[in-house]
């Protein structure tokens, strides 16, 4: 009886230590890979820090509105931000890798839809990006016109299109990384054309002096005193 | 070391060239950009031809156009005007045949590409001395081609600026920001930076058409205002000329961007290539000015100075957040103040004025936000200026004016170190 | 080739004015003379000279070089006999060479016979051979010829008291051609001398025979009437001899001179003479095809006379005031060179003796629509002398040789009528026939080339012109056409190279031949051809179509 039980211990003991034997080597060579991607990562890191500094990401992202965001956020700057999310994504990918060496089935599937995730993730902070820039420059351009062109209240306009823009670049972003897609389709769907709809009714029946006022200053300039064009040139 | 043009990039398509073998070596070259201007170009031809044989009647000269894709026959017109053994009954008397040739630079108008036309024309041509005339004109006479050429072709200058007798409230973008600005900066005292009629050496226009100043976008669109500041920095010989009473023409308050885009975008563009050029003097010195002043009395000019402030105002206080990136605080808060002045009128002062312009030049050099962007915030800083300018002159004689913007122009060249400062922020 | 007979001679004919006195003096006596003359025929005959137009050669106080004459009908005695001149005639014609000489119709020397027995009274027959006047308020609207001499058109006589009319030198009194006696007299003169057998007269200054008052006194109907008759009797009594009128005007008021055809044959074209220099100084062809298009057709036996020089000044009458300006401006900085309202210069210097310049010259001379006439010593690029006086300085010996008087004459220097032209450049050591003729491309040379390739052809004296207008204004280009002959010529009138593209489109399939070299240029197609032309160079092609 205690030879059998002694026997069992010892069989188990040396299926462990083949089953450990055998997964060691993939052990260590996850650790290998884990590590090397460390320091590739940590390269790519500092590589992308210099070459961002060089063109001046920071004043890019300032631009695009991007860098009040993240102070307010209290995040770090742009590049930094870019820089370490460049390093963690590139080790975490490593050390997946790593991990699928292993040869443990069930998180193969997981791992390759983690690396399928990864270029749809690039391509929604590109356009998350590129979106807030657009949005911040397209309403600073119609803020100026609008100041310039004495249209009342430029400052909502620039702050509508800019609103409108970063909406639509959301639903975009959304779209993009398969995050209740449809949700945020009909909801854009629907917001936007509620909107355009309200403007439309007000225009049409309660503001329609407003709008008969806002189409002549538009279109008829120089007919009424209060509007009244200089004739000056300023050349 | 120097860009390789590429075929493509000329400006002188195939057909412009077998014209010019054809013309063959000018002495005097006038330039025409043209832009469906049919209505009024007949009679300006007329008098450059008759102007030009009036003083020049033994050179040979040519007229070329540079059209910017007119559809209303402009570029025939201009052609048909040669006067040629071919074509026997001219009006005008001429000793020698007189090329009038017309070329097609582009689908729309871009009055960079036309000046390059007319100036690597000049080049090939060998034209000792080039006169530019805009179509809009009207107001030319023969004596302008004695007044605008013969400095250039007998006396050796290089750039002939012109000057006129305005209304006194007529090109205030000028004297209040243009010429005080470029005055303070390049030194000279140069009345008309940004000049539609005028005239240049062969040697000025070669020199300019070397320059790699063809590729901004803004400077496109300023060139004249370039080749006036490549003049300068290079140290060219510069006179003015007067040319008579300029003739007010109808613009929109809607015009005032698009014209600071050429004038003021050009200035402030040409401030850092040109930067040891500038950065380096002081003063101020005036330049030669032939032509007599003549006697004036403008028409009235109907003057809206309240829409004015309201601009201002309204720019001021809507543009905040545009601001905060291009001015410094002090500066901005002081604006804040004087567009909040409850009395009607406020006093946006010389002093404020220059720290303004120059600190907008500064935020356009570090390129704060688009740069067109700069531009156009400008605008209504401008018109409160504009409407400031205006009351404190409205009442006063000729020579107050006068004194006034001497005022201003000496403040923007005392507060000329202040740019300095902040130029490398 | 042999030349169509039905083309009038004067129409197929290359003239060569020269004055018997400036040729070759034969007896040693310092002037030029017929034996001398005769001489020298050989001379022109290897230069292929058809045609010599002599200038006045009958007795005169030579007061005017002969153009103030004492007696129509006889020769001075300076230059020979009147059995001279015939044997001279005959030499010339033996050579196929025919003559033509002076006739000056409109006024005689005050010396003249004539002109004494007028002035001499009131009553005398010959009276109302020249026209008198108590007054000098006479057709105040003529103008002065000479305008540095003379004040006025009339001149007192202090021998019959009253005024005579003059249109050019006072010792030159008009005749009076509202006298029948006088047409009838100067018929006589023209009879006598075409019965000893020469060829044709030069009529001088025509457009002033007859007055008017309320007139310019030039060209008048009455003028033109008795100018038809006198060619009416010639063309009865002596056909196909030929008339050749001097009148310095523009090309509209020449135009009546010939009339239906039965007026002058031929006559000069003053007005396109001075646009040639002009166009070549301007380096544009604008004042050269401005005048010809202006020059009105002429009924087609009638030919225009085209030269270069003679023996006046280069006249720039015909201008604008601007143009002569230009001219004086760019050919007579030197005031002393600048006579009346000319230049009195020859060829060679006007042309800073541009051996390009010349030739061009000579080849449109030879190619546009007329007669060329070449004055006597411009074939070897003689020079002039301004010092002397008048228009004197272009009318100085032929330089023949480099020896003894330029091979002139064998008398003393001092004795010559005239001294020979000596500077380092012009000089007779320098420029003269003999060492011409022994370089083979010398100027003496290339005029007989470009005389004998412009006799195988009649396109050039009696074909049509066509210009082509090329963009490029330096370049004078022109198609003559003569029933089925073409000949293109392109001129290069600047001092650079040029390109230029011809539009040909009329003569497409033509293939061009070079007429000097003969060499074939590219055929005609359909894109504008292309020519490159070195400074000053001509082309003359013939279009064959093969």
């Amino acid at each position: 009886m205690r030879q059998m039980i002694i026997d069992e211990l010892t069989q188990a003991m040396q299926e462990l230590t083949r089953g450990f034997a055998h997964i060691l080597p993939r052990i260590i060579v996850l650790v290998i890979i884990a590590f090397a991607g460390w320091v590739v990562a940590y390269l790519l890191k500092m590589f992308l820090r210099s070459i961002l500094r060089l063109i001046k990401f920071d004043k890019l992202s300032e631009n695009a509105g991007a860098s009040q965001l993240l102070t307010k956020a209290a995040l770090p700057s742009a590049t930094e931000l870019l820089s370490r999310f460049a390093f963690w994504v590139a080790w975490l990918g490593f050390i997946l890798l790593g991990v699928s060496v292993l040869g443990i089935l069930a998180l193969q599937d997981e791992i390759a839809r983690f690396f399928l995730f990864l270029p749809r993730l690039f391509v929604a902070l590109f356009i998350l990006f590129f979106g807030l820039l657009a949005a911040s420059f397209f309403s600073r351009a119609a803020l100026l016109a609008a100041v310039n062109a004495n249209l009342p209240s430029a400052r909502l306009l620039s702050v509508s299109i800019r609103t409108i823009i970063i909406v639509f670049v959301l639903s975009m972003v959304f779209e993009e990384l398969g995050i209740a897609e449809q949700t945020v389709l009909v909801a854009f769907g629907t917001a936007f054309g509620a909107v355009m709809l309200g403007l439309a009714i007000a225009f049409g029946t309660g503001g329609k002096d407003l709008a008969q006022q806002f189409l002549e200053k538009r279109f008829a300039f120089g007919k009424k005193d209060e509007g009244k064009e200089d004739e000056l040139s300023p050349l | 070391m120097a860009e390789v043009k590429l075929a493509e990039e000329s400006v002188l398509t195939d057909d412009l060239l077998r014209q010019l073998i054809d013309v063959g070596e000018v002495d005097i070259l006038v330039g025409v950009p043209t832009h469906n201007n049919a209505k009024t170009i007949g009679p300006i031809v007329e008098t450059i031809q008759a102007g030009i044989l009036k003083f020049f009647p033994r050179e040979r000269a040519a007229i070329i156009n540079a059209d910017g894709g007119s559809r209303d026959g402009t570029s025939k017109l201009i052609a048909s005007a040669a006067i040629h053994d071919a074509r026997p009954n001219s009006k005008l008397y001429a000793l020698r045949t007189f090329h009038s040739i017309s070329t097609q630079y582009a689908n729309s108008p871009a009055r960079g590409t036309a000046l390059r036309t007319i100036m690597a024309s000049a080049e090939l041509l060998r034209a000792k001395a080039c006169a530019v005339i805009s179509p809009e004109s009207a107001q030319i006479t023969t004596d302008w081609f004695a007044t605008l050429l013969r400095p250039v072709y007998t006396e050796e200058f290089d750039l002939v600026l012109p000057t006129y007798s305005r209304h006194r409230f007529d090109g205030i973008l000028l004297t209040n920001l243009l010429y005080p600005m470029a005055r303070a900066l390049y030194g000279l005292k140069i009345r008309e930076p940004y000049a539609l009629d005028f005239a240049f050496s062969g040697r000025l226009g070669s020199q300019f058409l070397a320059q790699n100043a063809w590729h901004d976008e803004m400077a496109q669109a300023g060139s004249e205002t370039q080749l006036t500041l490549a003049a300068i920095a290079g140290e060219y010989r510069i006179c003015q000329s007067f040319l008579g009473t300029k003739e007010h023409v109808e613009r929109h308050s809607t015009d005032l961007v698009p014209a600071m885009r050429q004038t003021v975008g050009a200035l402030f563009s040409s401030l850092e290539p040109n930067f040891s050029s500038w950065s380096a003097r002081t003063g101020s010195q005036p330049i030669p000015t032939t032509g007599a002043e003549r006697e004036f009395t403008p028409e009235p000019l109907r003057v809206n100075r309240k829409r004015l402030r309201e601009m201002f105002s309204k720019g001021v206080a809507e543009l905040e957040s545009v601001f905060q990136s291009i001015l410094s605080p002090s500066t901005l808060a002081e604006l804040q103040r004087i567009a909040r002045t409850e009395d009607v009128p406020f006093r946006y002062s010389a002093e404020l004025w220059a720290k303004t312009a120059y600190e907008f030049a500064a935020a356009y050099h570090q390129s704060v936000i688009s740069r067109d962007h700069i531009i156009q915030a400008l605008a209504p800083l401008f018109r409160g200026r504009a409407f400031t300018f205006l009351t404190e002159n409205i009442n006063g004689s000729d020579a107050d004016v006068e004194n006034n913007i001497e005022s201003l122009c000496l403040e923007f060249e005392r507060t000329k170190p202040y740019l300095l400062e902040i130029w490398k922020q | 080739m042999p030349l169509k007979q039905d083309v009038p001679w004067y129409k197929r004919a290359i003239i060569y004015q020269a004055h018997v006195r400036t040729f070759y003096d034969s007896n040693g006596d310092g002037i030029g003379d017929f034996q001398g003359l005769d001489q020298k025929l050989d001379y022109l005959q290897e230069l292929a000279i058809d045609t010599i137009w002599l200038m006045p050669f009958f007795p005169s106080p030579l007061r005017d070089d002969g153009y103030d004459i004492s007696d129509y009908y006889s020769v001075h005695s300076s230059y020979g006999t009147l059995e001279d001149f015939r044997t001279f005639l005959k030499s010339a014609h033996a050579r196929q060479i025919r003559v033509i000489i002076e006739l000056v119709a409109n006024h005689t020397s005050d010396q003249h016979p004539w002109f004494q027995q007028s002035r001499s009274s009131r009553e005398n027959p010959l009276r109302d051979w020249y026209v008198w006047s108590d007054t000098d308020t006479g057709y105040p609207e003529a103008r002065i010829n000479f305008v540095d001499s003379e004040l006025s058109n009339w001149a007192w006589d202090p021998i019959s008291k009253s005024y005579y009319w003059h249109r050019f030198f006072s010792h030159q009194p008009d005749l009076n051609y509202d006298n029948p006696a006088v047409r009838e007299e100067m018929w006589n003169v023209m009879k006598f001398w075409l019965e000893i057998g020469v060829d044709g007269f030069r009529l001088d200054a025509v457009p002033y025979l007859v007055e008017r008052e309320g007139t310019t006194c030039e060209n008048l109907p009455e003028t033109h009437a008795i100018l038809k008759e006198l060619r009416r009797r010639l063309d009865e009594q002596f056909p196909g001899k030929m008339l050749l009128a001097e009148a310095n005007q523009w090309p509209a008021d020449l135009r009546p001179y010939f009339a239906d055809g039965n007026e002058f044959h031929m006559a000069f074209h003053f007005p396109l003479m001075p646009r040639m220099f002009m166009g070549v100084k301007l380096e544009d062809r604008k004042p050269i095809t401005e005048i010809l298009q202006q020059t009105p057709e002429i009924p087609p036996s009638c030919q225009w006379c085209l030269f270069l020089r003679n023996h006046d000044e280069l006249t720039l009458e015909m201008l604008t005031n601007v143009e002569r300006d230009y001219m004086n401006d760019t050919y007579a900085q030197d005031k002393e060179m600048r006579l009346n309202l000319g230049i009195r210069r020859r060829l060679a210097p006007l042309l800073d003796n541009d051996r390009r310049r010349i030739e061009l010259m000579h080849g449109m001379l030879m190619s546009l629509p007329g007669t060329p006439s070449i004055y006597y010593g411009d074939e070897i690029g003689m020079g002039d002398n301004t010092k002397l006086g008048d228009r004197n300085g272009v009318r100085t010996p032929m330089q023949w040789s480099g020896g003894w008087n330029g091979g002139f004459s064998a008398a003393e220097a001092e004795k010559l009528y005239a001294p020979l032209i000596q500077d380092p450049v012009y000089g007779y050591p320098t420029v003269n026939v003999v060492s011409q003729k022994k370089t083979e491309h010398s100027l003496l040379n290339w005029m007989g080339r470009i005389i004998a390739v412009r006799k195988t052809t009649n396109v050039f004296g009696s074909g049509s012109i066509e210009f082509l207008y090329p963009a490029n204004h330096r370049i004078l280009a022109y198609v003559r056409q003569l029933e089925n002959e073409t000949i293109l010529v392109v001129n290069n009138l600047s001092n650079t190279a040029q390109a230029v593209e011809l539009d040909l489109r009329r003569y497409k399939g033509n293939i061009l031949i070079e007429m000097f070299g003969k060499n074939i240029f590219p055929r005609v197609g359909d894109l504008p051809y292309l020519l490159t032309l070195g400074p000053y160079q001509f082309y003359w092609f013939r279009l064959r179509r093969i």
